[in-house]
């Protein structure tokens, strides 16, 4: 009975943390044209619904309906599978994510996290890895060179970027002394970690961006130079879900920004219930990244390189040193 | 020396991402700036200048004879050629248009021809919304230009419309004067 109350609770969370992970693109979306809009002294979405509410609806409507092309050229089997293999890994990330301790409903006490893993850092990296398969496989199966040429730029782009960005998280991890993502949250209760790890927060903040493909690293999707990069064959759904693990990442990011350097559900000044402390930093996040994109240019590909690996990778190989011989 | 500190501190400024952060202003202050879009036609509308050069009219004297004396200097300086003028002779001696025809699809609005007019007949008016399906719709004759609408009295505001399209499209505009567009918008 225990198992089957156990069980049947994680299913309803996983189900839960779903459905919400899909819809969260529809607001995100919403968010993004008007700030874009804003900041262009536009107005953005205007017509449909109170000041363009629906948009995100009338567009994802939009999307279902459209044809679903497939270039006659294309690997036909990997074209499929990649959107599928982009829209995954974010998803599967978000299982090792703490949202906060416990909350108690009907007076049973329920966790705001689906399992905490005592490597969840380790896990966190490891599949959000797997989510540069789908942009790889889709540049490379739409068999159009601007695809081609935009998944050959992530492909380097993330290998440069995982590197110092695993590396920056080193100094939390030793912080902590663990490398559980609630641990860590709880290590921050007095201090973040932002005190003490300015570096790695840098080097872990650009390399997000670089990760989550945003400007000013976005040189997969490169609009001005690729089309759209590796999604310029898809259309349609697909299209969507690409879209879709777009914007999951750029939550994602954000949220490890928060877990690991800017204490999770940890509060200040203001008792505001944990979660909310938590929501309201993550959206702050969001909305950094939102703001970062419609203020700088891209990056070049040979200064995206070199800020990769003459930048960040010392950043962060100083950082464990020094976190290193200070906390020993 | 004091070039070698500027240096200094510019390089300075770039370690603590200075540059970064004054473009992050600059957009932010943007954000909350108010936005130059106007929603036109179904809820904003533009009334154009006193100046603005928009539809060709023609004018009425005091007695209400068209002012024209059909001298066809506006069809010569017309740099498009697309004022077409036939005189004829009324029955007080005057020679006035038989024909005064303005082709507004080949028409740049320079307003050559306003300037031209030794009898102050024709001018450029205050209109801007003549679009139409047919490009033989947009030539003028005599008596459609003795209608159009004169000069704006003031004007160079925003205001609330509304779009009527029961029997030709119609912006509607319910006000006067509106807000100041030009004045409202963050230049830089
Ligand atoms: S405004 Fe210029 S182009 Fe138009 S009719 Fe007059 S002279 Fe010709
Ligand atoms: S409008 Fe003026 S310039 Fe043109 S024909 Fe008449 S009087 Fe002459």
């Amino acid at each position: 009975m225990e198992l089957v109350v156990a069980l049947g609770l994680i299913a309803f969370k996983v189900a839960l943390l779903i459905a919400v992970l899909l819809l969260l693109p529809l607001p995100l979306t919403w968010m993004e044209r008007k700030i874009a809009g804003h900041m262009q002294q536009r107005m953005g979405p205007m017509r449909v619904g109170w000041h363009g509410l629906l948009q995100p609806m009338a567009d994802g409507i939009k999307l279902l309906t459209k044809e679903d092309h497939i270039p006659a050229e294309a690997d036909r089997f990997l074209f499929k599978l990649a959107p599928i293999l982009a829209l995954a890994p974010p998803f599967v990330v978000f299982v090792a994510i703490p949202f906060g301790e416990t909350v108690s409903v009907l007076g049973a006490e329920i966790t705001l996290y689906v399992s905490n893993m005592n490597v969840a850092l380790l896990f966190v990296f490891a599949v959000i890895g797997l989510e540069v398969y789908g942009v790889i496989f889709g540049g490379w199966a739409a068999n159009s060179k601007y695809a081609l040429l935009g998944s050959l730029r992530t492909c380097a782009q993330m290998i440069s970027y995982e590197i110092p960005m695993g590396f920056a998280v080193i100094g939390v991890v030793i912080l902590a002394q663990s490398m559980s993502l609630v641990d860590i949250v709880r290590a921050q209760a007095d201090l973040w970690n932002i005190v003490y790890q300015p570096i790695g927060f840098f080097v872990f903040f650009v390399a997000g961006l670089a990760e989550a493909q945003r400007i000013p690293f976005d040189l997969a999707e490169a609009e001005g130079d690729l089309g759209a990069g590796f999604h310029t064959e898809y259309s349609g759904i697909r299209f969507a879900f690409f879209m879709v693990s777009e914007y999951v990442i750029m939550v994602l990011v954000s949220v490890l920004v928060v877990i690991l350097f800017f204490g999770g559900w940890n509060g200040v000044l203001i008792p505001l219930p944990p979660l909310l402390w938590f929501l309201l930093k993550v959206a702050f996040f969001v909305y950094l990244f939102m703001w970062f994109r419609f203020t700088f240019p891209r990056y070049r590909y040979d200064q995206l390189m070199t800020i990769g690996w003459k930048v960040l990778l010392p950043l962060s190989l100083a950082n464990i040193i020094i976190t290193g011989i200070v906390f020993s | 020396m004091s070039r070698a500190l500027d240096r200094v501190g510019t390089w300075v400024g770039w370690a603590f991402f200075a540059d970064l952060a004054s473009a992050l202003g600059l957009t932010f202050g943007y954000m909350f700036s108010r936005s130059v879009t106007m929603q036109y036609p179904d809820k904003e509308k533009w009334l154009p200048y006193a100046r603005y050069r928009g539809h060709h009219f023609l004018k009425r004297d005091a007695e209400g004879e068209i002012k024209c004396v059909a001298c066809e200097l506006c069809a010569r300086i017309c740099p498009c050629d697309c004022i077409e003028v036939v005189p004829y002779e009324d029955e007080k001696g005057n020679r006035r248009p038989a024909k005064f025809e303005i082709d507004t699809a080949r028409c740049l609005f320079c307003g050559l021809c306003e300037d031209a007019c030794p009898a102050d007949a024709i001018a450029l008016g205050q209109q801007y919304e003549f679009s139409s399906f047919s490009s033989r719709d947009l030539v003028i004759g005599r008596d459609d230009l003795l209608l159009k609408p004169g000069k704006a009295a003031s004007g160079g505001g925003v205001v609330a419309a509304r779009l009527d399209t029961q029997k030709t499209v119609l912006v509607e505009a319910n006000e006067p004067r509106g807000y100041n567009w030009w004045r409202n918008i963050r230049r830089r």
